[in-house]
């Protein structure tokens, strides 16, 4: 015992001599191997290690492949591009995708105004069955998307999707995709609200992906003017209560169900409470409702496509401006003098109001604080510890929210470096599946088939409904239902019964015949030979019945081992 | 990590030690027929209507001569004896829509109670957002991170560590169970097993002894509870399930819920909360009136319940279903012989333990001066003094600030719909 006490002591004082050594030397951290360093940055700065992946480090040098991840621009990624090439919907702007990919109820709503279809009414003699239901109606809607060349919304969010699990599988920017998934969920918007799975195709490639990397202040900005962001949190329908009634009504498009004027505070209150500051940031309802006020007139124009679907052909020409992009509308903004947490915005700014609001933010202690703790949350540990918080909140202020000098920060610090941060952030769910599909050497469509065993596992993307994003934490990801599909996931995989993914297993562990080898063998792939004797046995006793390296691989998959990282 | 972890880690430590000291697990518990000496326990059956029912044409006021005005193409008409194609009376002012006929012997029986012109503070007439206000239990307030029903089982702790304690009947767990304390969501309960074909017995051996070796941490615990799980749904054999005293289920995916939800119930597994939903009630265009689209929506939701009813027989004593829709709709028919997104709404609540055989809530009225904003139903009982009631009364939570945070649930806005 006192033994045992003796050894905590001195791992606690070589642990704080440690700390106080410049940032580069506690790379140099003894105690885990190099290569448990080089899988455990290969878990945390990407999506996990391919077959093969672990030696290219090791030859390049580790402190290389991180710096090299933190440029993602200078890295070659044809492979990636390729694969999502096909994907057409990714490089529309949003007035194509409300032209090309219509509501089949717009539609239906044209024909009928044309007369190729019967208003409802007249169609409803019996009163037994919703018209649209009705095959009349439905032939008609699909032969007018063939003749037009179209096809339904639901092909919007299945090519995102794919998109995001072919980037996150094939990337070499592996670090960037982190970081994409990262801010998507830090600025979460749902699919499932209203207009936004039009606008989302548009957040992904303009908002997100190109500041994901870069300064804070630019992407907090970004986002700010996004459709997807506006419409989610119902910025776009926020107006003075003094701006000119019938005007401002007008421009901003209202939907016909919710004739709502006036201020609306959810984008505010979020902004400051999840995007900035944190909920105990310092912030009061007072400065809620400023900087409200500061961002009415921020809107879109067509929200919801209005009549861009018809505009594009020609039937209306008087389209000023593409449908679902960013407007400042003048007229629904409140141009009064506003103070918001504690700085004064004299009257008749304008559009400048938002910027100024945004630019309090980016600055504020409490932002640098509430970022930084989340990046140690990710990168780090459950538990973030603080002094490593504290540092990292210094560097995210005095880089002026440079994302990757933070990052720096926290990769070459000593608890990254860790044995306690090894292996101990649970992966979620959507980690897991490109985390296995990339140990096994996978290929990949991204389709629907792998999406939907990501939803099943409980993170579809963009189906988080509240502002706050999917959790980061394990506990909200270790529960029976949750455990239960990630196991079967693993099966699923190692069977060849996903839809769109496929893998040769014996490609992984070879043609080995002798049983040992062959578990060896994808142990050293799958978790770099990192199990329990116990595990190793179980799995032994498994692969007397036939096709056994399925049911290796299917079993490793689902180890509580695989699933940390 | 949350104190429940630490409760079973705890328990998991004695099992070690040996088995003449092991805590029994979930399973020895269910098998050994212990789970039944811990007392009766109360189970809430929360039932969500998504797309916004219209409640008007659900609970008929037909008292209300304005009714008939605004709604020419869609009204029920009044009741009328030997008419089946006409209100069902309740009180002299409200009827029943006729598809809903097999709910008349429980309003009869006073095991049936409405609550009428109930619904969300929030004038949002968004679905998504009224029917995340409704789940979260805070209007108006977006960021709130779990459910409400969520929020009442971490006011109570579990002394039987049941993994059955809420489960929602459904694809995806619903924001209303969403949080901290654990919960299952599955839309069948044969899926809830290792599905490898011929394989899954082998394959569920493996797994399990890999995660029984995880002794000291969370994912060992939650293994071990999932193949308790697994087991469990395994034995009871859904397939196999027999409903009681002549109930009959509607054969779609509704019934089917309803009727596991019987069966979790029936086999004492510990469940306090069970959720299931059933979609398209946004009745837009052609909504129909004593036939037609909600009249078919109201068939299979009646016929559903009342079968659930029946089933559970005796133990509807320590049940109670209610019944919720995001809002109301509009109390003029559209050009579309439909109805748009409106405010208030009619909730039902049944059980043994109601008082039942009698509407609830003060009417606001249906003339044109009393509708809200000039359109809908307007609100007289905030849904939060519903779930506020059942949660203390029913389900004997003390703890109703936890669950409703900013809000000041007082017993007397109670509707008194349960007995005390």
């Amino acid at each position: 015992m006192r033994k045992h006490l003796r050894k905590i002591t001195v791992i606690m004082l070589l642990a704080s001599i440690a700390a106080a050594q410049p940032l580069v030397r506690a790379s140099k951290t003894p105690r885990l191997t190099d290569e448990q360093r080089i899988v455990h940055v290969l878990n945390r700065l990407g999506f996990g290690a391919r077959p093969g992946d672990v030696q290219r480090v090791k030859s390049m040098g580790l402190e290389n492949y991180i710096n090299q991840q933190l440029a993602p621009e200078k890295i070659n990624d044809a492979v990636a591009d390729n694969k999502v090439k096909d994907l057409n919907t990714l490089t529309m702007s949003t007035a194509e995708l409300y032209e090309k990919y219509p509501q089949p109820g717009q539609i239906r709503r044209q024909l009928q105004n044309r007369g190729v279809l019967p208003k409802d009414s007249a169609e409803a003699q019996d009163n037994q069955k919703n018209p649209r239901e009705t095959p009349e109606y439905r032939q008609a809607i699909q032969d007018y998307y063939k003749e037009n060349g179209l096809e339904l919304p639901q092909r919007i969010m299945a090519e995102l999707h794919a998109s995001r699990i072919l980037r996150a599988v094939y990337s070499e920017r592996q670090l960037q995709e982190v970081m994409v998934d990262f801010w998507t969920n830090h600025f979460n918007v749902f699919a499932g609200k209203g207009a936004d799975r039009w606008l989302l195709p548009g957040y992904d490639r303009d908002t997100i992906r190109p500041h994901a990397m870069g300064k804070f202040s630019a992407l907090l900005e970004a986002t700010a003017q996004s459709p997807a962001m506006l419409f989610y949190l119902d910025n776009f329908q926020s107006v003075s209560p003094n701006a000119s009634r019938g005007r401002a009504q007008v421009m901003v498009n209202a939907p016909v169900q919710q004739p709502r004027r006036g201020i609306n505070e959810n984008y505010a209150r979020e902004l400051m409470e999840l995007h900035t500051l944190g909920v105990d940031g310092g912030y009061t309802q007072k400065d809620v409702q400023e900087v409200a006020r500061c961002f009415t007139g921020w809107t879109i124009f067509q929200p919801r496509g209005g009549a861009a679907a018809m505009a594009a052909r020609g039937e209306d020409a008087r389209m000023r401006r593409p449908a679902g992009t960013f407007f400042f509308n003048a007229r629904a903004h409140d141009d009064g003098e506003k103070i918001v947490l504690g700085h004064k915005i004299p009257a008749g700014g304008g559009f400048n109001d938002g910027l100024k609001v945004l630019d309090i933010l980016a600055k504020h202690e409490s932002t640098a604080k509430f970022i930084a703790t989340k990046l140690v949350r990710h990168f780090v540990s459950d538990d973030p510890p603080p002094a490593l918080v504290k540092r990292v909140a210094a560097v995210f202020t005095k880089s002026d929210g440079d994302i990757r000098e933070t990052l720096k920060a926290i990769f070459f610090s000593n608890e990254f470096n860790s044995p306690e941060a090894y292996r101990a952030k649970i992966k979620r769910p959507f980690e897991l599946a490109i985390s296995a599909i990339r140990a096994v050497g996978a290929d990949t469509n991204g389709g629907p088939g792998t999406h939907q065993w990501i939803a099943r596992m409980g993170e579809p993307l963009y189906g988080y409904q509240t502002p706050n994003g999917y959790s980061d934490t394990a506990e909200s990801w270790v529960n029976t239902g949750g455990l239960l599909e990630r196991m079967n996931f693993g099966l699923a995989l190692a069977g060849n019964r996903i839809q769109g993914t496929q893998v040769d297993l014996s490609k992984l562990a070879g043609a080995n015949t002798d049983k040992n080898k062959m578990i060896d063998e994808s142990l050293k792939t799958i978790l770099a030979g990192e199990v329990s004797a116990a595990t190793r046995a179980t799995l032994l006793k498994q692969v007397e019945a036939a096709d056994p390296i399925t049911k290796v691989v299917g079993l490793i998959l689902g180890t509580p081992e695989f699933q940390r990282q | 990590m949350n104190r429940r972890f630490f409760l079973k880690s705890g328990s998991i430590a004695l099992a070690s030690v040996g088995m003449s000291l092991s805590a029994p697990s979930f399973l020895e518990r269910v098998v050994l027929g212990r789970e039944v000496t811990g007392g009766r326990r109360k189970t809430l059956i929360a039932i969500f209507q998504r797309g916004a029912v219209d409640g008007l044409n659900m609970v008929v006021p037909y008292g209300e001569s304005n009714y008939y005005a605004v709604r020419p193409g869609i009204a029920i008409p009044k009741p009328a004896a030997g008419n089946d194609e006409t209100a069902i009376d309740l009180d002299g002012f409200f009827g029943l829509h006729p598809s809903l006929k097999s709910f008349k012997p429980l309003w009869d029986s006073r095991q049936l109670a409405i609550v009428h012109a109930s619904g969300s503070p929030d004038n949002s007439r968004s679905h998504f957002d009224a029917q995340d206000y409704m789940e979260s239990g805070t209007p108006g307030v977006k960021s709130t991170g779990d459910g409400w029903l969520n929020r009442y089982l971490q006011t109570k702790n579990d002394s039987r560590n049941s993994s059955f304690r809420a489960v929602a009947l459904a694809r995806e767990m619903p924001r209303a169970l969403m949080g901290r304390a654990p919960a299952v969501a599955m839309s069948n309960m044969s899926d809830f097993a290792i599905r490898a074909g011929r394989q899954s017995a082998t394959l569920q051996n493996g797994f399990e002894e890999m995660y029984a070796q995880q002794t000291k941490d969370m994912l060992g615990t939650t293994g071990r509870e999932t193949f308790e799980a697994v087991k469990f749904l395994k034995n009871a054999n859904p397939a196999q399930y027999k409903p009681e005293n002549g109930a009959v289920y509607p054969t779609n995916p509704f019934g089917n819920s309803l009727r596991q939800i019987a069966q979790l119930i029936k086999a004492d597994v510990g469940l306090e909360i069970a959720f299931t939903d059933m979609g398209q009630w946004d009745t837009h265009a052609n909504q129909g009136n004593t036939r037609g689209q909600l009249a078919n929506l109201l068939q299979t939701f009646s016929s559903g319940i009342a079968a659930l009813y029946q089933d559970l027989g005796q133990r509807m004593d320590d049940v109670v279903v209610l019944t919720m829709s995001e809002f109301g709709r509009t109390v003029r028919e559209n050009g579309n012989r439909g109805t748009d997104h409106g405010h208030a709404n009619a909730m039902f609540v049944m059980g043994n333990s109601v008082r039942g055989g009698k509407v609830y809530g003060r009417w606001p009225g249906l003339k044109n001066d009393q509708l809200f904003e000039g359109r809908d139903l307007a609100l007289t009982t905030d849904f939060r003094d519903v779930f506020g009631e059942i949660a203390s009364r029913h389900l004997k939570t003390t703890d109703l600030k936890k669950i409703f945070p900013g809000y000041s649930i007082s017993e007397s806005n109670y509707k008194n719909f349960l007995t005390t």
